[in-house]
């Protein structure tokens, strides 16, 4: 809502009061009346001359520019200045905002002497978005006949001490929407008192407007009040400058005194009005309707609208003529000659306007203010100030009493507030009812005193917002001042009983982890695209995809981390960053019908590995990272998290690893994750490079359940371990975890620590064979333990390999 | 023979503290106290002097021999040293000014989650409880339990992901409240933090972005309690700034305010602020008293409990803590970016 300073003078009681308008904005923001920006409308524009354009020729070199000759002086001899034009909707006497070279617009923006494609250019003819005034960057800024060339643009706009403040109207309140709702709001802080426009009262016409229209609302509950007011012996011509200069400030186009007034007072009350040429009605009467079938509907700005049954329409017989608060129709709008209207003042079902205006995508002056609320007092007041107005600036000869379907009067509800909720909401022990009272009072509000702790408050018909006590108590704070309310710290017996989420914590210890482990984390987003899902292998049936993605790169959900890492991967790679270790713990979204949204969020850890596994530096190994290197990550994730061990299953069947380089990761018998290279192609077609890359992913829900919390500590043996190495020689293709789980199996509880240290396959091994080494710890509790012991326990579990794997001892 | 004792030591003393090497010390050894060493003998001779002298000359002999025995020792360990000393000057220097070697590298959390580690940790101080919830959510937690009907304009304000109506991605981290609260009794002081959506992408808006919501719930709970907990975060954050409470409008909340923070850069002043936009303050939250409304859709007492949410956005945070510009940059993962936490 933008408001000139000046034009807010006119709702004050102090009509001289001077107002800085920074102050103002200051004072308002900290009502909740924020303000977006504060803009003056002469001050930048000290330099800017008023130019009459005597001439216009085509530019020899461009077909979109024009070359005009301007007149910005009066004095005799004066001569015209060459300047170069873009715009189309300038015609030679237009009267129009000239910059000279030497003036600086707003952004800085210094006019200087130019040479537009091969013409000279002797500064700018204006737009009013290139002057900071209004938004239209559409055309230049026409300025009113009565313009003065050479004079200064900002003596025109009204003087060099207006502002426009561009207040940011929150939902809840419609009645800052009207001037008068926002200097209700602005008087207080000036020490004022609001004012309203004083209305003459009409005196009872000869014909009753009855007898000349009929006016029928279907059902009140679309239409709580239609006022109609019939107006003739109207004449449509411009509007006094005054009311001209008021719209324009604000950045409504001037268009004839008709439809300015019903613009003027709209801006005034919030209220929006409709004027309706009265010899276009044709069944001799309105009538307030749903729409009862699909049709097109010809608004008054020349557009196509498709009506929809619900729709709030105003016919006339079966005719629709305006869609009701939205806009207007193109059949009954008022022209030059019209010279009696049907003035509509009316208020309709907020939550249909703001169906229809979405549904149709129309947001106009009107609907923006319709969709928020209602008073239903300006109802008939802003009808009344409008007449008044035609009746003075457009001859109009007022019919009077107006139509009003609303019978009964309209009733301020009153409630009570109690003392005690106030208090305790604020939590300002010390406020007395006087004070509140004295707040409410300022802001048009009538509290009074009915008990030790009741007030009893009458809600104004102005706002609509304030319905129940707590509303009042906002008020109350608002007015009291949040920079008043102290701070306090306090606690609750809540922070006794604690109810951290446990899953949030694990992802935590995971993520820290995998720092540890010298990965960076990184953060993606949710969704992902389809083509690159495609590009990396996956199957998308069955992925979860938005129904308004921003776009086709955002569209489904993830069920799977690795392919944001290697997007990451190439992004870092074509910023010549090749080695790198990232990792991401974040949800992917699986279809379950059991889940209450019928989607399951699971958190999972993923990581990529690629490059020399040591930093870089004049004594480092280069040592690309491989399969085992990212096995080790994985391991030491799971065994400092977990109490459990995961089983590693060879997967050859994962299109996006190698096929010999990838293992399911399973605990028992599901399937928790995948290890893997990535797959040869993937590598070369898709991330373009010749480095290895590997990736992990494990679900964190899974292994949650085995969580690891040291719940008894052991003590360590106070006796000295016994070490022995044994080297196998066996069968090639065996596992080397099923060697592993022999030895475990068969060392019994005396053995500690068992590590494989070394395989060799080559000279002095069988061909079809491999030597697999271990170290053996062994260590008891309560005893040294003696040779004896060791080599027998070596001797059975030598047996026991034998006849498992048919392994050898290698000599 | 006492004369003989004194020139004796006097002379082993000499010879002792004038050896060169370690064989000359040996000889020296041997010479004294070897098995046919001057002391040795001496020792021997004792059996043939009378009970009185023998007594006598053998303390006397066997202070001796603990003397020579003891300047032996330390002469040794001089040579020692000295051998040592000589063979470390020898020994070829290093250039202590090369760069060390790192034998393995040190990762690093994204820095909105530095963000949240270090919100999360303020508010678990003031005894808050940590807490997440579904983002994707229905219609009902996200607005209708939030006191946001259907038409309800605020319903404007952001535009949602739908899956598919009523199933749509959180818009927010409240209806994490919601959900606790139909569990829990009052009080109840939980923080939820997690990845929220609105169909919005330009340079200051991403599709998804990350929230930290506040409630605390009891029987005296009040806008004083609100700006206390929100200073004390602020305050963890950034360090002490002032704040400011803006009143404002949001359907959950009533009383509702906007939290302002003096601007880090121009600390206030707004002289030609790209920060601030030259108003001296940093817009950080929205926070208000819960709507008595959504305290009844969960079945609190709205006469009797009251209690304050607060929600701020962590990019905005994050960004204002680290001097960062673009917030699309965060979602980039440049690892020349998350190198530098």
């Amino acid at each position: 809502m933008l408001v000139s300073v000046q034009w807010l003078k006119d709702y004050l009681a102090k009509a001289d009061i001077k107002i800085d308008a920074h102050e103002l904005a200051q004072k308002m923001t900290m009502r909740g009346i924020s303000v977006a920006s504060i803009r003056r409308p002469a001050a930048s524009l000290e330099n800017i001359i008023i130019g009459r354009i005597e001439k216009i020729e085509k530019h020899p070199n461009a077909d979109r520019l024009q070359i005009t000759h301007v007149l910005v002086s009066l004095e005799a001899g004066a001569s015209t200045k060459q300047i170069v034009c873009g715009a189309k909707n300038i015609a030679e006497g237009d009267l129009v905002p000239v910059a000279l070279p030497g003036a600086t617009l707003p952004g800085d923006l210094n006019i200087k002497v130019s040479s537009i494609r091969g013409v000279e250019s002797n500064g700018m003819i204006c737009s009013g978005k290139e002057l900071g005034i209004s938004d239209d960057s559409e055309g230049i800024l026409k300025l009113p006949k009565h313009s003065v060339v050479g004079h200064l643009l900002s003596e025109l706009l009204g003087g060099s001490d207006d502002s426009i403040i561009e207040f940011e109207i929150t939902p809840n309140r419609p009645d800052c929407l009207g001037m008068i709702g926002l200097a209700r709001e602005a008087a207080p802080l000036l020490n004022t008192k609001v004012r309203e426009p004083k209305i003459t009262k009409f005196t009872n016409s000869a014909h009753r407007t009855s007898a000349i229209v009929k006016v029928e609302v279907e059902n009140p509950e679309i239409c709580p009040r239609y006022v109609a007011r019939i107006i003739d012996g109207l004449k449509v011509a411009d509007s006094p400058d005054w009311l001209k200069t008021r719209l324009q400030t604000v950045n409504i186009k001037p268009i004839n005194n008709i439809v300015d007034i019903t613009n003027f007072v709209m801006l005034e009350y919030g209220q929006p009005l409709h004027a309706f040429d009265l010899r276009k009605i044709e069944s001799g009467g309105v009538r307030v309707a749903p729409c009862r079938q699909t049709m097109d509907f010809m608004l008054l700005n020349g557009e196509m609208a498709r009506l929809e049954p619900g729709d709030i329409l105003i016919m006339d017989g079966e005719r629709p003529i305006a869609l009701a608060g939205i806009m207007g129709g193109a059949n009954t709008q008022v022209e030059d000659d019209t010279t009696s209207i049907l003035l509509e003042s009316a208020s309709f079902c907020p939550d249909q306007i703001r169906r229809t205006a979405r549904r149709l995508g129309i947001q106009t002056d009107s609907s923006k203010r319709f969709e928020k609320g209602r008073d239903l007092v300006a109802v008939a007041t802003a009808g009344e100030r409008a007449s008044s107005l035609l009746r003075d600036l457009a001859h109009g000869n007022v019919y009077h009493p107006p139509i009003d379907t609303r019978e009964e009067g309209i009733k301020e509800d009153r409630i009570a507030l109690d003392m005690r909720d106030v208090r305790r909401v604020i939590g300002i022990e010390s406020l007395t009812a006087e004070a509140i009272v004295e707040h409410l009072e300022a802001i048009a509000i009538v509290g009074q005193k009915k008990s030790w702790n009741i007030l009893s408050i009458t809600l104004p018909h102005f706002r609509p917002d304030l319905k129940e006590s707590i509303d009042i108590i906002e008020e109350v704070a608002r007015l009291v001042g949040y920079e008043n309310i102290p701070q306090k710290i306090t606690t609750t017996n809540a922070s006794l009983e604690r109810i951290d989420d446990a899953e949030l914590d694990f992802e935590w210890r995971a993520k820290k982890m995998m720092i540890g482990l010298g990965f960076r984390e990184t953060i993606h987003y949710s969704f992902t695209s389809e083509a690159w899902l495609h590009r990396c292998g996956i199957d998308t049936t069955g992925h979860i995809s938005l129904k308004n993605p921003i776009s086709e790169e955002m569209k489904l959900m993830r069920q799977t981390l690795l392919p944001s890492l290697l997007q990451t991967y190439q992004y870092n790679l074509n910023r010549k960053t090749k080695n790198q270790r990232i990792f991401e713990v974040a949800r992917v979204y699986e279809r379950d019908t059991s889940e209450e949204t019928g989607i399951k969020e699971t958190p999972w850890v993923a990581a990529l590995l690629s490059g020399n596994v040591f930093p870089a530096g004049w004594r480092s190994e280069n040592v690309a990272g491989d399969f085992f290197h990212m096995k080790g990550i994985v391991e030491s994730l799971i065994r400092n998290l977990t109490t459990v061990y995961l089983a590693y299953e060879p997967n050859p069947k994962n299109r996006l690893f190698h096929p010999q380089r990838c293992a399911t990761l399973k605990l028992g018998l599901k399937e928790v994750g995948t290890i893997g290279e990535i797959h040869p192609f993937t590598k070369k077609h898709l991330l373009e490079t010749d480095e290895p890359v590997v990736l992990f992913e494990l679900n964190l829900a899974a292994i949650k359940k085995y969580e690891k919390t040291i719940t008894k500590y052991v003590i360590p043996s106070k006796f000295p371990p016994i070490e022995l190495d044994v080297a196998l020689v066996v069968d090639k293709n065996l596992p080397s975890a099923s060697l592993m789980e022999t030895i475990r199996n068969s060392g019994g509880g005396l053995l500690s620590q068992l590590t494989l240290f070394d395989v060799y396959e080559g000279a002095n091994i069988p061909e079809d064979k491999k030597s697999v080494a271990f170290r053996l710890q062994f260590v008891a509790q309560d005893r040294t333990l003696k040779d004896s012991e060791i080599t027998d326990l070596k001797e059975r579990m030598l047996q026991t390999l034998k006849d498992k794997h048919d392994a050898q001892i290698r000599s | 023979m006492i004369e003989n004792i004194d020139r004796i030591r006097a002379e082993a003393t000499n010879k002792i503290s004038d050896a060169q090497n370690p064989s000359d010390l040996e000889k020296l050894r041997v010479h004294y106290l070897g098995k046919k060493g001057l002391l040795t003998t001496l020792l021997h001779q004792l059996g043939t002097l009378d009970q009185d002298k023998r007594k006598h000359f053998g303390a006397v002999l066997n202070q001796l021999k603990d003397e020579c025995e003891k300047s032996l020792r330390t002469r040794q360990h001089q040579l020692q040293e000295k051998e040592l000393d000589k063979e470390l000057k020898n020994a070829p220097p290093i250039d202590c000014t090369l760069p060390g070697v790192s034998f393995s590298s040190i990762g690093s959390l994204h820095p909105i989650s530095r963000t949240i580690e270090e919100s999360m940790q303020c508010m678990r101080q003031m005894g808050f409880s940590v807490l997440t919830g579904p983002e994707v959510e229905t219609e009902y937690f996200n607005f209708e339990a939030l006191n946001t009907p259907e038409n309800h304009p605020a319903r404007d304000l952001q535009d949602t992901f739908y899956i598919e109506p009523p199933i749509l991605l959180r818009s927010h981290t409240s209806p994490v409240q919601i959900r606790t609260m139909k569990n829990q009794k009052p009080p109840l002081q939980m923080v939820a933090v997690g990845k929220v959506y609105r169909a919005d992408y330009d340079v200051t808006h991403t599709p998804m972005f990350h929230q930290m919501e506040g409630l605390m719930v009891d029987n005296h709970i009040s806008l004083a309690d609100l700006k206390g907990v929100l200073y004390t975060l602020v305050k963890s954050l950034f360090g002490a700034r002032p704040l400011r409470f803006r009143p404002s409008f949001f359907p959950f909340t009533e009383p509702s305010a906007e939290v302002d923070m003096q601007c880090i850069q121009c600390r206030g002043s707004g002289k030609e602020c790209r920060i601030c936009g030259s108003t001296g303050w940093l817009e950080i939250g929205g926070c208000g008293m819960v709507h008595p409304n959504v305290f009844k859709g969960v079945g609190y007492d709205p006469d009797q409990y009251t209690g304050f949410a607060f929600g701020m956005g962590l990019e905005r945070i994050t960004m204002l803590k680290y001097g960062m510009d673009d917030l699309r940059s965060l979602f980039e993962n440049d690892l020349r970016m998350l190198e530098q936490f």
